[in-house]
């Protein structure tokens, strides 16, 4: 083999790595940062990294609130002022699209930017 | 020596394809390519404003922007159905359920041909049933509406309605009195103490008429679910049939669904069960959905789950076994062409219809 064939080589795996990093890079935007997104009647109130734990309580105008509780990399609502409670009984979040949604608060969480679970939607 | 070289310069550039096509296939569950070289994105929008519930609507499309198009004018039409089959609300120069309970002895009350339709479709459902689904039950529902209510607000002080009161009410739900003139237009009860609570079916029927919208205008690869009633218009984009989570109607269990079922082009799922809108009294629990033989809430299942290829039907069907034993239950269901059923009882045990398990993901 000669010096320039060698070099080729080189050159070529060297394009290879820089081509795998970036689309390493590109890709894991859509899978790192999953956050649980929290809106009130429509506007955004917050943005909660999942890899980050952490316990909010969400006060209401009408001095209603939600407490929202972030650990292990999964979300939920572990009390809330609402008198059905549906919202505190929802199973805990953590895939892309999955929702919490207490309807007397107006409140709905959603999971952004986080894996996808095999289900496109749920009965309740 | 040059063969050499362009055999291994062929064998590099093929393991960068191979090392690529690795890459990018973590991706494909999220993003597929249309066929077009355009990659469609899941997206899914939620809004809490039609039929005092929860929707979601999830769709394929190349851009946010593209999907929000589609998704405002679903929630448009929903918005639309919502206002015209409401039973509590006024709304400006619209006539709906409502306009026709005020107008209950008074006189018949011109309204639109979708108030209309859906309402000979509550007729043949009642007929279907056998009562069990009674359009026509408002009076009674009212007085347990009123109950829970007030049951909600101070559960200390909940209390269950009497059986006398309840009996009063049932005498004015005749479905006979409930009078539709389609040449006119018009809706007429002409019991002076009846209403109609369309609760049991005006959900289901308003997404079935917006998914046939949808087909009708073009659109394709949508999931519709409005408080649980799901509906799926097409397949994934990436051609795979929808999967829908049945929530366990337990809702305590460290398990959040119960099956796991997939859906083709235009089937859909509805659930019915004591586990949402329900109070307690003493302890004991008191759902919405009130057996109109007993006029007391139903207490055979946890949760009743139909799948079938409408939705409007599959609402009206998982009310009606919700109120059957199971054996009326699977005897119903088996004279149903495409009707499929799965009964979950409060222990957590399942029973299925004949073919339910066609649609279980294992």
């Amino acid at each position: 083999m000669k010096k320039n064939d060698f070099y080729l080589i080189i050159g070529i795996l060297i394009a290879t790595a820089i081509v795998v990093i970036f689309s390493n890079i590109i890709t894991r935007k859509d899978t790192a940062g999953a956050v649980a997104v929290v809106t009130i009647d429509g506007s955004e109130y917050g943005r909660f990294p999942l890899d980050r734990d952490v316990t909010e309580r969400i006060e209401h105008s009408d001095g209603a609130y939600n407490v929202l509780s972030i650990h292990d990399g999964i979300c939920e609502i572990t009390e809330a002022s609402c008198r059905d409670q549906i919202c505190v009984h929802h199973m805990s979040v953590q895939y892309n699209g999955q929702t919490i949604v207490c309807l007397p608060n107006k409140l709905v969480v959603t999971i952004e930017n986080s894996n996808n679970d095999d289900i496109d939607g749920a009965t309740h | 020596m040059k063969r050499f070289k362009i055999i291994s310069a062929v064998i590099i550039l093929a393991l960068i394809a191979l090392i690529l096509a690795v890459q990018y296939r973590g991706k494909s569950d999220v993003s597929v390519n249309n066929g077009s070289n355009k990659e469609l994105s899941k997206y899914t929008i939620n809004f809490l404003d039609v039929f005092d519930t929860s929707t979601d609507i999830t769709g394929f499309a190349t851009s946010k922007e593209e999907f929000d198009k589609e998704a405002n004018l679903i929630k448009e039409k929903l918005t639309y159905y919502n206002n015209l089959y409401d039973i509590y609300n006024e709304y400006d120069g619209l006539s709906n359920i409502k306009t026709i309970n005020d107008n209950a002895g008074v006189q018949p009350v011109k309204v639109s041909s979708d108030i209309i339709d859906m309402l000979e479709f509550g007729k043949d459902m009642y007929e279907l049933t056998d009562g069990k689904v009674n359009i026509a039950m408002g009076s009674v529902l009212k007085i347990w509406h009123d109950y829970r209510e007030a049951g909600l607000d101070s559960p200390e002080t909940a209390s269950v309605p009497a059986l006398f009161d309840l009996q009063e009410a049932a005498k004015h739900c005749n479905i006979n009195d409930l009078i539709i003139d389609k040449d006119k237009s018009t809706v007429y009860l002409q019991d002076a103490n009846m209403s109609l609570d369309v609760g049991s079916i005006a959900k289901g029927y308003a997404v079935q008429r917006v998914l046939e919208y949808c087909k009708a205008n073009g659109m394709n690869n949508i999931l519709f679910s409005v408080g649980g009633n799901i509906a799926g218009l097409g397949a994934r984009a990436d051609g795979d049939n929808f999967k829908i989570a049945i929530q366990n109607p337990d809702l305590e269990s460290s398990n959040p669904y119960i099956e796991k079922v997939e859906i083709s082009d235009g089937q859909c799922v509805v659930s019915s069960g004591d586990y949402q809108r329900f109070y307690e009294v003493d302890g004991k629990r008191y759902c919405h959905i009130i057996n109109p033989d007993t006029l007391f809430p139903a207490e055979g299942f946890a949760g009743v789950s139909v799948i079938t290829d409408d939705s409007a039907k599959a609402d009206a069907l998982s009310t009606a076994l919700f109120n059957m034993s199971i054996e009326e239950g699977q005897a119903f269901v088996e004279k149903l062409d495409g009707v499929e059923a799965m009964w979950v009882y409060h222990d957590g045990t399942k029973e299925y219809s004949k073919n339910f398990k066609d649609s279980v993901i294992e």
